[in-house]
């Protein structure tokens, strides 16, 4: 699958106008969205991979060996991604569910005032480095995503060969025009003063107000992205960026949606 | 990987052209201030310092015209190309280049920082000051304006140094007479009918001038705090993101803090 994205900076001032015209726009309610990021590395020639990283016999032809060729031939950072609510925030582990369940499908694991590591589910996203030399301004890319067990998940990914590098939590709002998926999103990181080791990810969250943006003046990152099953299919591939420049025109007054820095989002362990 | 378009080799060669022209004026600066002894006058300084601006701003202007178009070439050498030649090797290498040139980069970074520094500091400060700008505007303007005597074709310095000779550009002649401001300004003229045009006159620019006095005083209180709400406000929230968007990004791929590189 390929990915063609947009983004745009929007300063904190902006972001509640930002959203009620997003809204307005889409002609929906923003859905919060809370995801635990956790970055993984390759860390060594992946030849010894035997398992195949999720469910990649639903990727069919070429894209199949593009994506053999990736997850073999390179060494790359990945991402695992876990979604997680605002009540998982602060709460002490406890690994005796008690019998009441969250009505959130993605939480259904997850007890309501507690953080339960093992129950957290998990999808891996790949990312490739962006394509060179497209000369459409969109970032377009490779990509691939599958879900991975529950709970820890630190140990399957190193046995796979990846290292665990950090993590972080993506907050944000996403929104849904047509096929583009906005996100209007900031990065927050963890309070750093924890004697937990730091070789892993974390076993419990912090209290929700101790997280810092990663950017502290608080700004956000707007994403419009648009996801093509067939990336060889270059009719479409125009008509989806073409699909993301009507909609940088109609969010021109509001903010400037750019192609992003190639070298920034380049996923190649060095 | 489609081949260029005339136009877009236009682009390129206008930029190279403009880059040219930057080289050209700041090698002649340098030259200048190397060569000449004593030191050039201010005045030529000046000039070479406005002309490079000049270049600057066109290329800056350029750059960003076409950015669509600049951010997504790619170089890639052709096979005629000549790379056995060392003097073209050392060319192709630096076009090949994905990374800037450590010189650069030191640059960029030194710049960036420049930026984010004036960007923090000084553009809070500027907010800072400029709301206070506001804030005295209004009483100023007003105290000034109560110190005039409002009304009437000419000002005091005219009037003294003899009407006659003022250039008013238009074509009526404009009397230095209270009858012509007040019928002009009608709402005192009317008012005060046809008593004596000079103490009613008078009377009426006063009172005019006072009620301009009383309405700006009841709105200059209430301008004062709309300036200053929303520029106090917006000293708080309008804040420009300090982390540029490339290394948000590179966080959330790899993981470097921004700080780090």
């Amino acid at each position: 699958m390929h990915e063609l994205l947009l983004f745009a900076s929007v300063p904190a001032h902006q972001h509640h106008e930002l959203l009620q015209q997003l809204a307005g726009l889409t002609a929906m309610q923003p859905r919060h969205r809370l995801e635990r990021r956790l970055v993984f590395k390759a860390y060594r020639k992946p030849g010894l991979v035997t398992t195949r990283v999720g469910a990649s016999q639903d990727v069919q032809g070429a894209d199949l060996q593009r994506l053999n060729k990736m997850l073999n031939g390179g060494m790359y950072y990945t991402q695992v991604v876990g979604p997680v609510t605002k009540a998982d925030f602060g709460a002490t582990s406890l690994s005796a569910m008690s019998a009441s369940h969250d009505a959130d499908v993605s939480m259904s694991g997850t007890d309501q005032s507690s953080y339960c590591y093992e129950n957290q589910p998990w999808k891996l996203e790949f990312r490739d480095i962006p394509e060179a030399g497209t000369r459409s301004a969109v970032t377009t890319r490779l990509m691939a995503s599958a879900s991975l067990p529950k709970g820890d998940i630190a140990v399957p990914m190193n046995a796979w060969g990846y290292s665990f590098v950090t993590e972080y939590m993506v907050e944000g709002d996403v929104f849904v025009q047509n096929d583009i998926v906005i996100f209007l999103h900031r990065v927050l990181l963890y309070p750093q003063a924890e004697s937990q080791d730091l070789h892993g990810p974390r076993r419990q969250l912090p209290a929700y107000h101790e997280l810092t943006p990663l950017e502290r003046t608080g700004s956000y990152v707007l994403q419009a992205a648009i996801t093509v099953q067939d990336g060889s299919n270059q009719e479409m591939m125009k008509t989806a960026s073409q699909h993301l420049f009507g909609l940088r025109e109609q969010l021109k007054s509001a903010v400037r949606l750019e192609q992003a820095d190639r070298l920034s989002l380049d996923t190649r362990a060095k | 990987m489609s081949s260029l378009t005339p136009d877009q080799i236009k682009t390129l060669e206008q930029s190279r052209q403009r880059l040219v022209q930057l080289t050209h004026s700041l090698a002649s600066l340098i030259t200048s201030l190397n060569q000449s002894d004593p030191l050039p006058s201010w005045t030529s300084l000046q000039s070479q310092a406005t002309i490079i601006s000049n270049n600057l701003l066109t290329i800056s202007d350029h750059l960003s015209d076409n950015r669509d178009l600049l951010a997504t070439l790619v170089a890639y050498p052709s096979p005629s190309y000549p790379s056995r030649n060392p003097a073209n090797t050392v060319a192709l290498e630096q076009l090949l280049r994905t990374k800037l040139d450590p010189r650069v980069e030191d640059w960029v970074a030194r710049g960036r920082k420049a930026a984010g520094a004036a960007g923090n500091g000084n553009g809070l400060d500027d907010l800072g000051a400029l709301a206070e700008l506001w804030d005295w505007a209004p009483v100023e303007a007003n105290q000034e304006a109560r110190r005039r005597n409002w009304g009437g074709n000419f000002t005091l310095e005219e009037r003294e140094q003899g009407v006659g000779n003022v250039v008013t550009g238009l074509r009526r002649v404009l009397e230095d007479d209270d009858d012509d401001s007040e019928s002009e300004e009608g709402e005192s003229g009317e008012e005060e009918g046809e008593g004596e045009p000079d103490e009613m006159e008078i009377v009426g620019v006063r009172r005019k001038s006072g009620v301009g006095q009383g309405l700006e005083f009841d709105i200059a209180p209430v301008s004062a705090t709309a300036a200053s709400g929303p520029g106090h406000a917006g000293q708080q929230k309008v804040v420009a993101p300090v982390v540029p968007l490339d290394e948000i990004l590179r966080f959330m791929t790899v993981g470097i803090m921004p700080s780090q590189r």
